[in-house]
Protein backbone atom coordinates (compact mmCIF):
# COMPACT_ATOMS: atom_id res chain seq x y z
CA UNK A 1 0.00 0.00 0.00
CA UNK A 2 1.52 3.38 -0.96
CA UNK A 3 2.32 5.77 1.84
CA UNK A 4 0.04 8.80 2.23
CA UNK A 5 2.05 12.00 1.69
CA UNK A 6 2.49 14.10 4.84
CA UNK A 7 1.09 17.06 2.97
CA UNK A 8 -2.21 15.25 2.42
CA UNK A 9 -2.37 14.29 6.10
CA UNK A 10 -1.74 17.91 7.10
CA UNK A 11 -4.42 19.13 4.72
CA UNK A 12 -6.81 16.60 6.19
CA UNK A 13 -5.95 17.70 9.74
CA UNK A 14 -6.54 21.32 8.82
CA UNK A 15 -9.96 20.41 7.47
CA UNK A 16 -10.98 18.34 10.48
CA UNK A 17 -8.96 16.89 13.32
CA UNK A 18 -10.57 13.47 12.89
CA UNK A 19 -9.95 13.24 9.17
CA UNK A 20 -6.39 11.80 9.32
CA UNK A 21 -7.79 8.84 11.26
CA UNK A 22 -10.21 8.02 8.46
CA UNK A 23 -7.52 8.65 5.85
CA UNK A 24 -5.69 5.56 7.07
CA UNK A 25 -8.41 3.33 5.71
CA UNK A 26 -10.00 5.50 2.99
CA UNK A 27 -6.69 6.47 1.34
CA UNK A 28 -8.22 9.49 -0.40
CA UNK A 29 -9.27 12.75 1.13
CA UNK A 30 -12.61 12.91 -0.67
CA UNK A 31 -13.82 9.52 0.47
CA UNK A 32 -12.54 10.29 3.98
CA UNK A 33 -14.60 13.49 4.00
CA UNK A 34 -17.70 11.58 2.87
CA UNK A 35 -17.25 8.94 5.54
CA UNK A 36 -16.70 11.56 8.21
CA UNK A 37 -19.92 13.27 7.16
CA UNK A 38 -21.89 10.02 7.37
CA UNK A 39 -20.33 9.11 10.72
CA UNK A 40 -21.08 12.57 12.10
CA UNK A 41 -24.69 12.42 10.92
CA UNK A 42 -25.10 9.10 12.71
CA UNK A 43 -23.34 10.23 15.89
CA UNK A 44 -25.56 13.31 16.11
CA UNK A 45 -28.71 11.28 15.49
CA UNK A 46 -27.76 8.75 18.18
CA UNK A 47 -26.85 11.44 20.72
CA UNK A 48 -30.02 13.40 19.82
CA UNK A 49 -28.18 16.70 19.81
CA UNK A 50 -25.28 18.42 18.18
CA UNK A 51 -23.82 20.30 21.09
CA UNK A 52 -23.32 17.62 23.70
CA UNK A 53 -20.01 15.99 24.35
CA UNK A 54 -21.69 12.67 23.87
CA UNK A 55 -21.90 13.04 20.11
CA UNK A 56 -18.27 14.16 19.94
CA UNK A 57 -17.05 11.23 22.04
CA UNK A 58 -19.10 8.83 20.00
CA UNK A 59 -17.78 10.25 16.76
CA UNK A 60 -14.22 9.99 17.97
CA UNK A 61 -14.59 6.34 18.95
CA UNK A 62 -16.27 5.60 15.59
CA UNK A 63 -13.35 7.21 13.73
CA UNK A 64 -10.85 5.24 15.83
CA UNK A 65 -12.61 1.98 14.95
CA UNK A 66 -12.59 2.97 11.29
CA UNK A 67 -8.85 3.70 11.41
CA UNK A 68 -8.29 0.18 12.71
CA UNK A 69 -9.92 -1.17 9.54
CA UNK A 70 -13.42 -1.88 10.82
CA UNK A 71 -15.77 -1.48 7.83
CA UNK A 72 -17.94 1.63 7.90
CA UNK A 73 -21.06 -0.54 7.53
CA UNK A 74 -20.22 -2.47 10.69
CA UNK A 75 -19.71 0.78 12.61
CA UNK A 76 -22.99 2.24 11.38
CA UNK A 77 -24.53 -1.27 11.47
CA UNK A 78 -26.51 -0.82 8.28
CA UNK A 79 -26.16 -0.35 4.55
CA UNK A 80 -28.71 0.89 2.00
CA UNK A 81 -29.43 -1.70 -0.67
CA UNK A 82 -31.80 -0.49 -3.34
CA UNK A 83 -34.79 0.87 -1.45
CA UNK A 84 -34.05 -1.45 1.46
CA UNK A 85 -32.03 -0.88 4.57
CA UNK A 86 -29.87 -3.91 5.34
CA UNK A 87 -28.51 -4.38 8.85
CA UNK A 88 -24.87 -5.46 8.96
CA UNK A 89 -22.99 -7.29 11.63
CA UNK A 90 -19.51 -8.57 12.14
CA UNK A 91 -19.18 -12.07 10.74
CA UNK A 92 -21.50 -11.55 7.79
CA UNK A 93 -20.32 -10.02 4.50
CA UNK A 94 -21.67 -6.57 3.67
CA UNK A 95 -23.91 -6.13 0.60
CA UNK A 96 -22.29 -4.10 -2.17
CA UNK A 97 -23.70 -1.72 -4.76
CA UNK A 98 -22.63 -4.07 -7.58
CA UNK A 99 -24.84 -6.80 -6.17
CA UNK A 100 -27.67 -4.27 -6.11
CA UNK A 101 -27.25 -3.71 -9.86
CA UNK A 102 -27.00 -7.45 -10.54
CA UNK A 103 -30.09 -8.20 -8.46
CA UNK A 104 -32.21 -5.67 -10.33
CA UNK A 105 -30.95 -7.13 -13.61
CA UNK A 106 -31.91 -10.60 -12.38
CA UNK A 107 -35.36 -9.30 -11.42
CA UNK A 108 -35.87 -7.90 -14.91
CA UNK A 109 -34.74 -11.23 -16.42
CA UNK A 110 -37.17 -13.11 -14.20
CA UNK A 111 -40.09 -10.92 -15.16
CA UNK A 112 -39.18 -11.13 -18.84
CA UNK A 113 -38.38 -14.81 -19.24
CA UNK A 114 -40.17 -16.68 -16.51
CA UNK A 115 -43.18 -14.56 -15.75
CA UNK A 116 -43.37 -13.48 -19.39
CA UNK A 117 -44.68 -10.08 -18.41
CA UNK A 118 -45.61 -7.94 -21.36
CA UNK A 119 -46.43 -10.92 -23.52
CA UNK A 120 -50.06 -11.39 -24.44
CA UNK A 121 -50.40 -15.18 -24.39
CA UNK A 122 -50.42 -15.83 -20.66
CA UNK A 123 -51.24 -12.86 -18.48
CA UNK A 124 -51.06 -14.45 -15.08
CA UNK A 125 -48.62 -17.26 -14.43
CA UNK A 126 -50.46 -20.00 -12.62
CA UNK A 127 -47.56 -21.79 -10.95
CA UNK A 128 -45.96 -20.01 -8.01
CA UNK A 129 -42.51 -18.56 -8.62
CA UNK A 130 -39.85 -20.40 -6.65
CA UNK A 131 -36.46 -18.81 -6.05
CA UNK A 132 -33.54 -20.14 -4.05
CA UNK A 133 -30.75 -17.80 -2.93
CA UNK A 134 -27.62 -19.71 -1.95
CA UNK A 135 -25.08 -18.13 0.38
CA UNK A 136 -27.55 -15.42 1.25
CA UNK A 137 -25.52 -13.71 4.01
CA UNK A 138 -27.51 -10.67 5.10
CA UNK A 139 -30.40 -11.87 2.94
CA UNK A 140 -30.09 -8.78 0.76
CA UNK A 141 -30.67 -10.51 -2.61
CA UNK A 142 -33.75 -12.38 -1.42
CA UNK A 143 -35.25 -9.27 0.11
CA UNK A 144 -34.54 -7.01 -2.86
CA UNK A 145 -35.91 -9.60 -5.32
CA UNK A 146 -39.10 -9.76 -3.28
CA UNK A 147 -39.35 -5.98 -3.18
CA UNK A 148 -38.92 -5.77 -6.96
CA UNK A 149 -41.12 -8.71 -7.95
CA UNK A 150 -43.94 -8.59 -5.38
CA UNK A 151 -46.03 -6.01 -7.31
CA UNK A 152 -46.06 -8.30 -10.39
CA UNK A 153 -46.26 -11.80 -8.94
CA UNK A 154 -49.26 -13.33 -7.21
CA UNK A 155 -47.52 -16.24 -5.57
CA UNK A 156 -43.87 -16.68 -4.85
CA UNK A 157 -41.54 -18.25 -2.39
CA UNK A 158 -37.94 -17.33 -1.83
CA UNK A 159 -35.62 -19.49 0.23
CA UNK A 160 -32.36 -18.04 1.47
CA UNK A 161 -29.67 -20.55 2.42
CA UNK A 162 -26.48 -19.98 4.37
CA UNK A 163 -24.23 -22.18 6.45
CA UNK A 164 -23.70 -19.55 9.13
CA UNK A 165 -26.22 -19.30 11.94
CA UNK A 166 -25.17 -15.67 12.48
CA UNK A 167 -26.03 -14.90 8.87
CA UNK A 168 -29.40 -16.64 9.06
CA UNK A 169 -30.32 -14.78 12.23
CA UNK A 170 -29.26 -11.49 10.68
CA UNK A 171 -31.21 -12.24 7.49
CA UNK A 172 -34.35 -12.91 9.55
CA UNK A 173 -33.81 -9.67 11.45
CA UNK A 174 -33.41 -7.86 8.14
CA UNK A 175 -36.68 -9.29 6.89
CA UNK A 176 -38.55 -8.05 9.95
CA UNK A 177 -36.69 -4.72 9.94
CA UNK A 178 -37.61 -3.97 6.33
CA UNK A 179 -41.23 -5.04 6.72
CA UNK A 180 -41.51 -2.72 9.73
CA UNK A 181 -39.89 0.07 7.74
CA UNK A 182 -42.46 -0.38 5.02
CA UNK A 183 -39.94 -1.12 2.29
CA UNK A 184 -41.22 -4.68 1.99
CA UNK A 185 -44.87 -5.70 1.80
CA UNK A 186 -46.39 -7.72 4.64
CA UNK A 187 -46.57 -10.89 2.56
CA UNK A 188 -42.76 -11.00 2.54
CA UNK A 189 -42.99 -12.45 6.06
CA UNK A 190 -44.58 -15.63 4.65
CA UNK A 191 -42.98 -15.58 1.19
CA UNK A 192 -39.37 -15.46 2.34
CA UNK A 193 -37.73 -18.08 4.53
CA UNK A 194 -34.14 -18.42 5.63
CA UNK A 195 -32.61 -21.71 6.64
CA UNK A 196 -29.18 -22.95 7.63
CA UNK A 197 -27.77 -25.43 5.10
CA UNK A 198 -24.32 -26.31 3.82
CA UNK A 199 -24.08 -25.59 0.10
CA UNK A 200 -20.84 -27.56 -0.20
CA UNK A 201 -22.43 -30.76 1.02
CA UNK A 202 -24.98 -32.47 -1.13
CA UNK A 203 -27.81 -29.98 -0.78
CA UNK A 204 -29.87 -31.75 -3.43
CA UNK A 205 -30.67 -34.47 -0.93
CA UNK A 206 -31.42 -32.05 1.88
CA UNK A 207 -34.72 -30.52 2.85
CA UNK A 208 -34.40 -27.43 0.65
CA UNK A 209 -34.16 -29.45 -2.54
CA UNK A 210 -36.91 -31.88 -1.59
CA UNK A 211 -39.40 -29.10 -1.20
CA UNK A 212 -38.27 -27.15 -4.23
CA UNK A 213 -39.25 -29.50 -7.00
CA UNK A 214 -40.54 -26.82 -9.33
CA UNK A 215 -37.65 -24.50 -8.80
CA UNK A 216 -37.47 -21.59 -11.24
CA UNK A 217 -34.45 -19.57 -10.24
CA UNK A 218 -31.16 -20.23 -8.51
CA UNK A 219 -29.37 -17.02 -7.59
CA UNK A 220 -26.14 -16.78 -5.65
CA UNK A 221 -23.42 -14.39 -4.66
CA UNK A 222 -21.05 -16.86 -3.04
CA UNK A 223 -17.83 -15.79 -1.34
CA UNK A 224 -15.62 -15.67 -4.41
CA UNK A 225 -12.13 -14.58 -3.49
CA UNK A 226 -9.89 -16.95 -5.41
CA UNK A 227 -6.78 -18.39 -3.79
CA UNK A 228 -4.40 -16.32 -5.89
CA UNK A 229 -6.27 -13.06 -5.22
CA UNK A 230 -6.10 -13.92 -1.57
CA UNK A 231 -2.33 -14.00 -1.54
CA UNK A 232 -1.35 -11.46 -4.21
CA UNK A 233 -2.13 -8.43 -2.07
CA UNK A 234 -5.21 -7.16 -3.94
CA UNK A 235 -7.57 -8.15 -1.14
CA UNK A 236 -8.17 -5.89 1.84
CA UNK A 237 -7.71 -7.25 5.30
CA UNK A 238 -11.37 -7.17 6.31
CA UNK A 239 -12.53 -9.75 3.72
CA UNK A 240 -9.85 -12.43 3.76
CA UNK A 241 -11.77 -15.66 3.30
CA UNK A 242 -10.40 -17.77 0.44
CA UNK A 243 -13.25 -19.35 -1.54
CA UNK A 244 -13.38 -20.42 -5.15
CA UNK A 245 -15.07 -23.77 -4.75
CA UNK A 246 -18.70 -22.79 -4.50
CA UNK A 247 -19.50 -22.57 -8.19
CA UNK A 248 -19.09 -26.28 -8.91
CA UNK A 249 -21.47 -27.22 -6.12
CA UNK A 250 -24.02 -24.56 -6.91
CA UNK A 251 -24.06 -25.47 -10.59
CA UNK A 252 -24.45 -29.20 -9.98
CA UNK A 253 -27.29 -28.43 -7.63
CA UNK A 254 -29.04 -26.23 -10.19
CA UNK A 255 -28.70 -28.92 -12.88
CA UNK A 256 -30.14 -31.47 -10.47
CA UNK A 257 -33.04 -29.19 -9.64
CA UNK A 258 -33.62 -28.30 -13.32
CA UNK A 259 -33.72 -24.58 -12.64
CA UNK A 260 -34.77 -22.41 -15.57
CA UNK A 261 -32.53 -19.50 -14.66
CA UNK A 262 -29.28 -19.46 -12.72
CA UNK A 263 -27.58 -16.20 -11.79
CA UNK A 264 -24.11 -16.28 -10.21
CA UNK A 265 -22.00 -13.32 -9.22
CA UNK A 266 -18.27 -13.57 -9.94
CA UNK A 267 -15.37 -11.48 -8.71
CA UNK A 268 -13.88 -10.57 -12.08
CA UNK A 269 -14.39 -11.37 -15.73
CA UNK A 270 -11.66 -13.99 -15.70
CA UNK A 271 -13.51 -15.88 -13.00
CA UNK A 272 -16.73 -15.26 -14.94
CA UNK A 273 -15.30 -16.98 -18.00
CA UNK A 274 -14.03 -19.80 -15.82
CA UNK A 275 -17.49 -20.32 -14.35
CA UNK A 276 -19.12 -20.12 -17.80
CA UNK A 277 -16.78 -22.85 -19.04
CA UNK A 278 -17.64 -24.92 -15.99
CA UNK A 279 -21.34 -24.51 -16.85
CA UNK A 280 -20.82 -25.99 -20.29
CA UNK A 281 -18.78 -28.91 -18.93
CA UNK A 282 -21.39 -29.72 -16.31
CA UNK A 283 -24.24 -29.36 -18.80
CA UNK A 284 -22.61 -32.05 -20.94
CA UNK A 285 -22.14 -34.24 -17.91
CA UNK A 286 -25.80 -33.93 -16.98
CA UNK A 287 -26.68 -34.08 -20.71
CA UNK A 288 -28.82 -30.97 -20.43
CA UNK A 289 -27.40 -28.97 -23.30
CA UNK A 290 -30.76 -28.43 -25.01
CA UNK A 291 -31.69 -24.75 -25.22
CA UNK A 292 -29.04 -23.71 -22.73
CA UNK A 293 -27.54 -20.25 -23.02
CA UNK A 294 -24.59 -19.20 -20.89
CA UNK A 295 -23.82 -15.47 -20.87
CA UNK A 296 -21.62 -13.13 -18.90
CA UNK A 297 -23.25 -9.82 -17.98
CA UNK A 298 -22.49 -6.93 -18.41
CA UNK A 299 -21.50 -7.79 -22.00
CA UNK A 300 -17.87 -7.34 -23.01
CA UNK A 301 -18.57 -4.45 -25.38
CA UNK A 302 -20.72 -2.40 -23.03
CA UNK A 303 -20.28 -2.06 -19.30
CA UNK A 304 -22.59 -0.46 -16.75
CA UNK A 305 -21.29 3.02 -17.48
CA UNK A 306 -21.23 2.72 -21.27
CA UNK A 307 -17.52 1.99 -21.53
CA UNK A 308 -16.24 -1.58 -21.91
CA UNK A 309 -15.96 -3.26 -18.50
CA UNK A 310 -12.51 -3.89 -17.14
CA UNK A 311 -11.34 -7.38 -16.33
CA UNK A 312 -11.11 -6.60 -12.63
CA UNK A 313 -14.78 -5.62 -12.34
CA UNK A 314 -17.31 -8.09 -10.93
CA UNK A 315 -19.82 -9.64 -13.31
CA UNK A 316 -22.63 -12.20 -13.34
CA UNK A 317 -22.86 -15.48 -15.20
CA UNK A 318 -26.39 -16.21 -16.39
CA UNK A 319 -27.57 -19.70 -17.32
CA UNK A 320 -30.77 -19.45 -19.16
CA UNK A 321 -32.77 -22.30 -20.53
CA UNK A 322 -35.31 -21.58 -23.24
CA UNK A 323 -38.27 -23.81 -23.74
CA UNK A 324 -38.15 -25.67 -20.43
CA UNK A 325 -40.15 -23.09 -18.52
CA UNK B 1 -46.55 22.13 1.08
CA UNK B 2 -47.06 25.83 1.52
CA UNK B 3 -50.31 25.61 3.39
CA UNK B 4 -48.86 25.54 6.91
CA UNK B 5 -46.62 28.44 5.96
CA UNK B 6 -49.64 30.29 4.68
CA UNK B 7 -51.47 29.84 7.98
CA UNK B 8 -48.65 30.89 10.26
CA UNK B 9 -49.42 34.64 10.39
CA UNK B 10 -52.99 33.89 11.45
CA UNK B 11 -51.98 31.31 13.99
CA UNK B 12 -49.33 33.44 15.55
CA UNK B 13 -51.46 36.58 15.76
CA UNK B 14 -54.38 34.67 17.26
CA UNK B 15 -52.11 33.07 19.82
CA UNK B 16 -50.46 36.30 20.84
CA UNK B 17 -53.51 38.53 20.78
CA UNK B 18 -56.65 37.15 22.35
CA UNK B 19 -58.87 39.50 20.36
CA UNK B 20 -59.49 38.48 16.78
CA UNK B 21 -58.03 40.60 14.02
CA UNK B 22 -60.58 41.43 11.39
CA UNK B 23 -58.28 42.37 8.53
CA UNK B 24 -55.43 40.18 7.40
CA UNK B 25 -51.95 41.55 6.85
CA UNK B 26 -52.04 42.70 3.31
CA UNK B 27 -48.33 43.09 2.79
CA UNK B 28 -47.41 39.67 4.10
CA UNK B 29 -50.10 38.05 2.04
CA UNK B 30 -48.70 39.48 -1.12
CA UNK B 31 -45.31 38.09 -0.29
CA UNK B 32 -46.82 34.71 0.47
CA UNK B 33 -48.85 34.58 -2.68
CA UNK B 34 -45.59 34.92 -4.56
CA UNK B 35 -44.31 31.81 -2.83
CA UNK B 36 -47.64 30.06 -3.27
CA UNK B 37 -47.62 30.27 -7.00
CA UNK B 38 -46.67 26.83 -8.25
CA UNK B 39 -43.24 26.47 -9.75
CA UNK B 40 -43.09 25.22 -13.29
CA UNK B 41 -42.83 21.42 -13.33
CA UNK B 42 -39.39 19.87 -13.30
CA UNK B 43 -38.08 18.91 -16.71
CA UNK B 44 -38.52 15.22 -17.54
CA UNK B 45 -35.32 13.69 -18.82
CA UNK B 46 -35.57 10.60 -20.98
CA UNK B 47 -33.50 7.59 -19.94
CA UNK B 48 -32.27 7.25 -23.52
CA UNK B 49 -30.54 10.64 -23.27
CA UNK B 50 -28.64 9.67 -20.15
CA UNK B 51 -25.35 7.99 -19.49
CA UNK B 52 -25.24 6.68 -15.94
CA UNK B 53 -21.87 5.88 -14.46
CA UNK B 54 -21.27 4.44 -11.02
CA UNK B 55 -17.93 5.83 -10.02
CA UNK B 56 -15.84 3.17 -8.38
CA UNK B 57 -12.43 4.70 -8.31
CA UNK B 58 -9.44 2.67 -9.32
CA UNK B 59 -8.12 -0.68 -8.22
CA UNK B 60 -9.71 -4.04 -7.58
CA UNK B 61 -13.43 -4.23 -6.88
CA UNK B 62 -15.92 -6.87 -5.90
CA UNK B 63 -15.71 -8.62 -2.58
CA UNK B 64 -11.97 -8.00 -2.50
CA UNK B 65 -12.31 -4.54 -1.13
CA UNK B 66 -14.89 -2.89 1.05
CA UNK B 67 -15.78 0.24 -0.86
CA UNK B 68 -18.10 2.82 0.52
CA UNK B 69 -18.17 4.88 -2.64
CA UNK B 70 -21.71 5.20 -3.90
CA UNK B 71 -21.18 8.14 -6.24
CA UNK B 72 -23.36 8.41 -9.31
CA UNK B 73 -22.48 10.48 -12.36
CA UNK B 74 -25.06 11.38 -14.96
CA UNK B 75 -24.27 12.77 -18.38
CA UNK B 76 -27.02 14.32 -20.45
CA UNK B 77 -25.96 13.38 -23.95
CA UNK B 78 -27.75 16.08 -26.02
CA UNK B 79 -26.39 18.99 -23.96
CA UNK B 80 -23.29 17.44 -22.44
CA UNK B 81 -24.23 18.50 -18.91
CA UNK B 82 -22.47 16.40 -16.26
CA UNK B 83 -23.75 15.97 -12.71
CA UNK B 84 -22.18 13.99 -9.87
CA UNK B 85 -23.83 13.07 -6.59
CA UNK B 86 -22.32 11.46 -3.50
CA UNK B 87 -24.74 12.81 -0.91
CA UNK B 88 -25.87 9.54 0.66
CA UNK B 89 -24.54 6.02 1.10
CA UNK B 90 -27.31 4.66 -1.10
CA UNK B 91 -26.58 4.43 -4.80
CA UNK B 92 -30.24 4.53 -5.78
CA UNK B 93 -30.85 7.58 -3.59
CA UNK B 94 -27.83 9.32 -5.12
CA UNK B 95 -29.17 8.55 -8.56
CA UNK B 96 -32.49 10.17 -7.68
CA UNK B 97 -30.78 13.34 -6.41
CA UNK B 98 -28.49 13.41 -9.43
CA UNK B 99 -31.50 13.22 -11.76
CA UNK B 100 -33.10 16.19 -10.01
CA UNK B 101 -29.90 18.19 -10.19
CA UNK B 102 -29.45 17.32 -13.83
CA UNK B 103 -33.03 18.28 -14.70
CA UNK B 104 -32.50 21.67 -13.04
CA UNK B 105 -29.21 22.26 -14.80
CA UNK B 106 -30.46 21.25 -18.23
CA UNK B 107 -33.56 23.37 -17.82
CA UNK B 108 -31.50 26.38 -16.83
CA UNK B 109 -29.40 25.86 -19.93
CA UNK B 110 -32.47 25.64 -22.15
CA UNK B 111 -34.79 28.23 -20.64
CA UNK B 112 -32.43 30.57 -18.80
CA UNK B 113 -34.40 33.00 -16.63
CA UNK B 114 -37.67 31.17 -17.18
CA UNK B 115 -36.34 27.92 -15.69
CA UNK B 116 -37.49 26.42 -12.41
CA UNK B 117 -34.17 26.89 -10.67
CA UNK B 118 -33.88 30.51 -11.79
CA UNK B 119 -37.43 31.30 -10.63
CA UNK B 120 -36.75 29.68 -7.28
CA UNK B 121 -33.56 31.69 -6.85
CA UNK B 122 -35.31 34.86 -7.92
CA UNK B 123 -38.07 34.35 -5.37
CA UNK B 124 -35.60 33.72 -2.59
CA UNK B 125 -33.75 36.88 -3.55
CA UNK B 126 -36.94 38.96 -3.62
CA UNK B 127 -38.04 37.58 -0.27
CA UNK B 128 -34.70 38.46 1.26
CA UNK B 129 -34.75 41.92 -0.28
CA UNK B 130 -38.22 42.65 1.09
CA UNK B 131 -37.17 41.37 4.51
CA UNK B 132 -34.15 43.62 4.49
CA UNK B 133 -36.23 46.53 3.38
CA UNK B 134 -38.72 45.94 6.15
CA UNK B 135 -36.10 45.68 8.86
CA UNK B 136 -34.38 48.78 7.56
CA UNK B 137 -37.65 50.68 7.60
CA UNK B 138 -38.36 49.50 11.12
CA UNK B 139 -35.06 50.67 12.53
CA UNK B 140 -35.27 53.91 10.63
CA UNK B 141 -38.68 54.56 12.16
CA UNK B 142 -37.37 53.68 15.60
CA UNK B 143 -34.42 55.97 15.24
CA UNK B 144 -36.48 58.70 13.66
CA UNK B 145 -35.54 62.20 14.76
CA UNK B 146 -32.76 61.00 17.01
CA UNK B 147 -29.62 59.72 15.46
CA UNK B 148 -30.63 59.69 11.81
CA UNK B 149 -28.95 56.95 9.89
CA UNK B 150 -27.03 55.64 12.90
CA UNK B 151 -29.23 52.55 13.18
CA UNK B 152 -28.45 51.41 9.71
CA UNK B 153 -24.75 51.51 10.38
CA UNK B 154 -25.16 49.90 13.77
CA UNK B 155 -23.70 46.55 12.80
CA UNK B 156 -20.82 48.06 10.96
CA UNK B 157 -19.91 50.17 13.97
CA UNK B 158 -19.78 47.24 16.34
CA UNK B 159 -17.53 45.20 14.15
CA UNK B 160 -15.31 47.65 12.35
CA UNK B 161 -15.00 50.83 14.33
CA UNK B 162 -12.40 49.94 16.91
CA UNK B 163 -11.48 53.47 17.78
CA UNK B 164 -12.22 54.51 21.35
CA UNK B 165 -14.58 57.10 20.16
CA UNK B 166 -16.73 54.67 18.28
CA UNK B 167 -16.67 52.16 21.11
CA UNK B 168 -17.85 54.66 23.63
CA UNK B 169 -20.54 55.83 21.29
CA UNK B 170 -22.06 52.38 20.88
CA UNK B 171 -21.80 51.63 24.59
CA UNK B 172 -23.51 54.84 25.50
CA UNK B 173 -26.14 54.27 22.94
CA UNK B 174 -27.09 50.73 23.69
CA UNK B 175 -29.23 51.28 26.81
CA UNK B 176 -30.93 54.20 25.17
CA UNK B 177 -31.56 52.25 22.04
CA UNK B 178 -33.16 49.14 23.43
CA UNK B 179 -36.50 50.57 24.61
CA UNK B 180 -36.84 52.27 21.28
CA UNK B 181 -36.33 49.00 19.51
CA UNK B 182 -38.91 47.27 21.63
CA UNK B 183 -41.34 50.05 20.92
CA UNK B 184 -40.62 49.55 17.29
CA UNK B 185 -41.46 45.87 17.55
CA UNK B 186 -44.67 46.49 19.40
CA UNK B 187 -45.87 49.18 17.04
CA UNK B 188 -45.09 46.98 14.12
CA UNK B 189 -47.08 44.12 15.57
CA UNK B 190 -50.08 46.29 16.31
CA UNK B 191 -50.06 47.85 12.94
CA UNK B 192 -50.08 44.53 11.24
Amino acid sequence: MPRIPTRVILDAYRHDRLLPLLLRECRSINSAKNELRWLRERAVSIAHSKSTNRAATLLKSMCRARSRGVPLQYILSDQPFGELDILCKRGVLIPRADTETFTSHAASLISRDILKIGRPRDETPTAPLRIIDLCTGTGCISLLLHALLAPRVQQMSIVGVDISATAINLARRNLIHNVQRGSLSDRAMTDITFRPENVLQDVSRSSVAMESQQLNVVISNPPYISTESFTDGTTTRSVRIPEDIFYYHILSLSFNLKAGLVVLECGDRLQGRRVAALCNTLAQKYSRMDGLHVTVWPPANQGLDGSPPEDIEPCIVILHRTGSN
Amino acid sequence: MFRPLHLTPYLRSSLLNPRPIPTPRLFSLSALSLANKALPPRLKIEDADLTIAYLKGTGPGGQKINKTNSAVQLIHKPTGVVVKCQATRSRSQNEKYARQLLADKVEQLLHGDQSRAAIKLDRARKKKASKMKKSRRKYRDAEDGKEGSQAEEDDVDEVDDLSENGDRLTKEQSPRQSPDRQQGHASDGAQG
